[in-house]
């Protein structure tokens, strides 16, 4: 089902900013690329004439418990796959990445959001401010070590707290699960 | 040091303290971007008006602060997540036939779309193969779907522009579909009728009933309800010309469905990336190069007869056999990610879906295509009137279910 020809191309013109192979399944092609890259490898994959991956189809922020990501998807009329570019390998405490508004304008909001939920900090973005939460509001609800109140099978000790809390729940046992995701 | 603090929506102070209603259009703390600080300094003559959060034209709960000067509007900014419910986190402490339950609730004018994305997704990690019936089956239902949230839409779109009668008609043909979806799915808006591997129960005589009564007048129907408006001169002439986007400023939003194709862009998911029965089904993409108000609602009207087209097919094409595929209870797919995008009837709905090996989503990323069009407001509005904000963000068909989700 995968698009192989599109592989080929992708490691012709990325070879060296790849950070590891050019995964397939179903119908998605995936690379991963390092965040301070994502201006640069996302210009190449819409500018280029045997790529044209000019709509941004998704772009989201995803926290697997060790680092955070963003997560691109992008379509082109050259393929029959979506390509799934994952800017990889950004610290938990301090997560940091260029913007691509330069691109798509509209990933301003898409960008805001990943910065509402993940606490992601895109470099470019005019304006970064949270989108859903209050604007006093402090923690960042989608990560991993944000626990729901009803969560208490995974947060020993979690129980019923008010719902804007720090990262780690205050009165959590040391090494507290968090969960964390698992590549195939 | 005193630090400012708006209330937020879970002190449970506010009801108490907070007069219900009440917004100040100028936030109680300094500006956190440059964008917003630049955007909340007065110029010469200019004014701030704050829009909602109840107000009857914005669809939903959504705030719209318009700087205006006399009655034009310079700039405004919309202020989301007076609906945010944070299904995100919810789905990744739900098992997987649990989260389908809280997918309707987004875009609650076509909830069956935004369950077939996360099927999907679910489908591609655990690598099973739906029946065919169930597939057609889905297509037909969601095509239902589709004709119920535009006919809905051209209602809105003219009682936004002061016509009140077209509302009335939209909603008659609306609740046809409606009860015949009830009859199949026992729901008459949040269906939560997808499943894992196919759909929750197979055709029945009342919906097949009540669908061949309707397709019978079903398309001169469409014609008679659209003279209402195609033909009305105070209409055309409104809503002609307004909200004017190109082809590349489109694509540059991220924008996608209708209010893409209106520009010129026969960027369609069903014939883009095909997924289910699609490529097996005939049917045109619809486009206009004007990208005004009037396209995106003509487009609209074209679309409906594409879909009944659709349905026609399904009906002749649908082959018998089961439709579910056989799957246990308790799902555990295989550590991986997957991605599944539909065409929904404001744009291309989709769901990013991470799988850690446990019965719970990793991560479900919920993309929802009015999100990307509410933002392109800010794009359409300066420079029209007061009254216009109210047509071009009627036009682009947003539902804040599915912006704020």
């Amino acid at each position: 089902m995968s698009d192989l020809a599109l592989k080929r191309r992708l490691e012709a013109r990325l070879a060296k900013r790849l950070r590891g192979p050019v995964r397939q399944r179903h119908d998605q092609t995936e690379i991963r690329i390092d965040p301070g890259e994502v201006p640069d490898v996302l210009r190449t994959l819409h500018d280029d004439p045997a790529l044209r991956f000019e709509f941004l189809s998704d772009l989201c922020g995803v926290d697997t418990g060790v680092v955070m990501q963003v997560v691109y998807h992008l379509w082109s009329e050259t393929t029959s796959d979506w390509l799934r570019v994952i800017a990889d390998g950004l610290s938990r405490e301090d997560p940091r990445v260029p913007s691509i508004t330069f691109l798509w304008k509209g990933a301003e909001w898409m960008e805001r959001e990943a910065y509402d939920m993940f606490g992601i900090t895109f470099e470019g973005n005019r304006d970064l401010r949270r989108i859903y939460m209050p604007p006093d509001y402090t923690s960042f609800p989608l990560r991993k070590d944000f626990f729901l109140a009803d969560d208490a099978a995974r947060s020993p000790g979690a129980g019923v707290r008010h719902m804007e809390q720090t990262h780690t729940p205050r009165n959590a046992a040391p090494g507290t699960a968090i969960r964390v995701a698992k590549e195939s | 040091m005193t630090t400012i603090r708006t209330p937020s929506a879970d002190d449970p102070r506010v009801m108490l303290e907070q007069q219900a209603g009440a917004f100040e259009p100028i936030p109680p703390y300094p500006p956190r971007t440059e964008r917003e600080a630049e955007f909340y300094t007065l110029g010469e003559g200019e004014m701030f008006v704050n829009m909602g959060p109840q107000h009857p034209s914005t669809h939903g709960v959504l705030r719209i602060v318009l700087k205006l000067r006399g009655e034009q509007v310079v700039d405004l900014d919309p202020v989301l997540g007076y609906l945010h419910r944070g299904v995100e986190k919810l789905a990744e402490n739900a098992d997987y036939h649990h989260t389908i339950a809280y997918m309707d609730p987004l875009e609650y004018i076509s909830s069956l779309f935004c369950e077939w994305p996360a099927v999907l997704a679910f489908e591609q990690l655990l690598d099973v193969q739906v029946p065919r019936r169930a597939e057609y089956i889905r297509v037909l239902s969601t095509e239902l779907n589709r004709i119920a949230s535009h006919s809905l839409f051209m209602g809105w779109f003219a009682l936004d522009l002061g016509g009140l009668t077209p509302i009335l008609w939209s909603f008659i043909e609306r609740d046809e579909i409606v009860e015949m979806l009830a009859a199949l799915t026992g729901a008459r808006m949040l269906f939560n009728y997808m499943r894992i591997g196919g759909v929750n129960g197979d055709l029945n005589h009342e919906f097949m009933s009540r669908l061949g009564t309707w397709m019978s007048r079903a398309a001169s129907q469409v014609e008679a309800n659209t003279t209402l408006l195609n033909e009305n001169e105070i209409f055309v002439r409104r809503a002609r010309g307004l909200g004017k986007m190109d082809r590349e400023t489109a694509l540059r939003m991220c924008m996608t469905g209708p209010n893409l194709r209106a520009t010129g862009v026969p960027f369609d998911v069903r014939r883009a990336h095909p997924y289910s029965v699609f490529p097996e089904l005939d049917f045109d993409i619809p486009t206009r190069t004007e990208g005004d108000s009037l396209a995106r609602y003509l487009l609209r009207v074209d679309e409906v007869r594409q879909s009944l087209r659709i349905i026609d097919q399904c009906l002749h094409q649908m082959p018998d056999g089961p439709v579910m595929a056989k799957l246990p209870r308790r799902l555990t797919p295989r550590p991986g990610r997957a991605y599944a995008a539909i065409e929904s009837p404001r744009g291309q709905y989709a769901v990013y879906a991470m799988s850690d090996g446990t019965d719970q989503p990793f991560r479900l990323r919920i993309h929802d295509p009015s999100f990307l069009h509410l933002q392109s407001v800010g794009l359409l509005m300066p420079g029209n009137l007061v009254a216009d904000t109210m047509a071009i963000m009627a036009s682009l068909d947003p539902v804040m279910g599915g912006v704020d989700k």
